[in-house]
């Protein structure tokens, strides 16, 4: 057993970009998403339907998360932080399905979205206190704290980004080696724990770290 | 004295995986500070019930946060199992 991305192909058969199957599986859960919201788009409605119902109880759920930890900005942040939200639950759960894998158990997915939202905060940390506070933020308390607060910036992504990525390919691994002891009856039941419940969790907190190094940098 | 090349790489292995069961005696520092945070989670909704989604978002957070050593040293011994 080797964790971690399985070359699949060459792009035009070129050895620098590698299609990978982390690759095929993102690609699918952005059609997934796409395809949905074309197919809700078409049939939005003043009485919701159960599905729009569904999708509404969600976006709003994610909006008043926003709404508490950053006050004023909920509607504004919903399509950055809503989008991290569906993308990483559908790809969290998507290893349920035979064949597929999770793109979130490779580390080059989780460290881009977390880079993401990394430079996405850092932005907007310079547009609220402009460049020149900005530069000062580092300096404070006193300009010794200068490398500490650089590093504790940069460890920001690193740590929001093998969270995520150490819990998924952590519930794949012990799965893996259970299916190598045990027949199938012992190990499918604790995919709903560690690809349902377990990814669920894994996927709020994502969403809400996000949110707060966001909030953490527009509030200084 | 001389050793094999395959010896050394023998002990190398073993070592590595080793040091890899070795490295996840760190799962205890998050189970002690998971747990410590789910009772005063338990403590604070006893005392205010109708604050219990805003508590269990907050322990949720703080958890996740908790976690984040406990992960480390997963990944350094996924390291050590597979790369070593």
């Amino acid at each position: 057993m080797q964790p971690g991305p399985k070359v699949l192909a060459y792009f035009l058969g070129n050895e620098n970009f590698p299609i990978t199957d982390t690759l095929v599986a993102s690609w699918l859960a952005v059609i997934i998403l796409i395809l949905f919201a074309r197919l809700l788009k078409g049939r939005l409605n003043i009485i919701p339907g159960r599905l729009q119902s569904g999708v509404e109880i969600l976006l709003s759920f994610i909006e008043g998360q926003i709404e508490s930890m950053i006050p004023g900005s909920g509607r504004k942040l919903l399509p950055f932080i809503g989008t991290i939200f569906l993308f990483v639950g559908i790809s969290t759960i998507m290893g349920l399905i035979p064949g597929l894998v999770n793109p979130t158990g490779d580390i080059n997915t989780t460290l881009g979205m977390a880079l993401m939202v990394f430079f996405f905060s850092q932005y907007l940390g310079i547009k609220k206190a402009g460049i020149k506070n900005y530069v000062k933020g580092f300096f404070e308390p006193i300009f010794l704290m200068f490398p500490m607060n650089v590093l504790g910036e940069l460890a920001k992504p690193i740590s929001h980004s093998f969270r995520l990525f150490g819990n998924v390919v952590g519930g794949g691994i012990i799965i893996t080696l259970l299916y190598q002891f045990f027949p199938w009856l012992v190990p499918v039941p604790l995919h709903f724990w560690f690809d349902l419940f377990s990814a669920f969790i894994q996927v709020l907190i994502f969403g809400m770290i996000a949110i707060s190094y966001i909030s953490v940098a527009v509030s200084d | 004295m001389n050793f094999s090349p395959e010896f050394l790489d023998a002990i190398m292995k073993a070592a590595a995986y080793l040091g890899a069961g070795i490295g996840m005696i760190a799962g205890l520092g998050p189970g002690i500070g998971q747990g410590f945070a789910a009772g005063k989670a338990v403590e604070a909704v006893g005392r205010q019930p109708e604050a219990r989604s805003d508590i269990t978002a907050t322990m949720l957070l703080g958890q996740a946060v908790a976690e984040t050593t406990g992960i480390y040293s997963f990944v350094v011994s996924l390291l050590l199992i597979f790369v070593v």
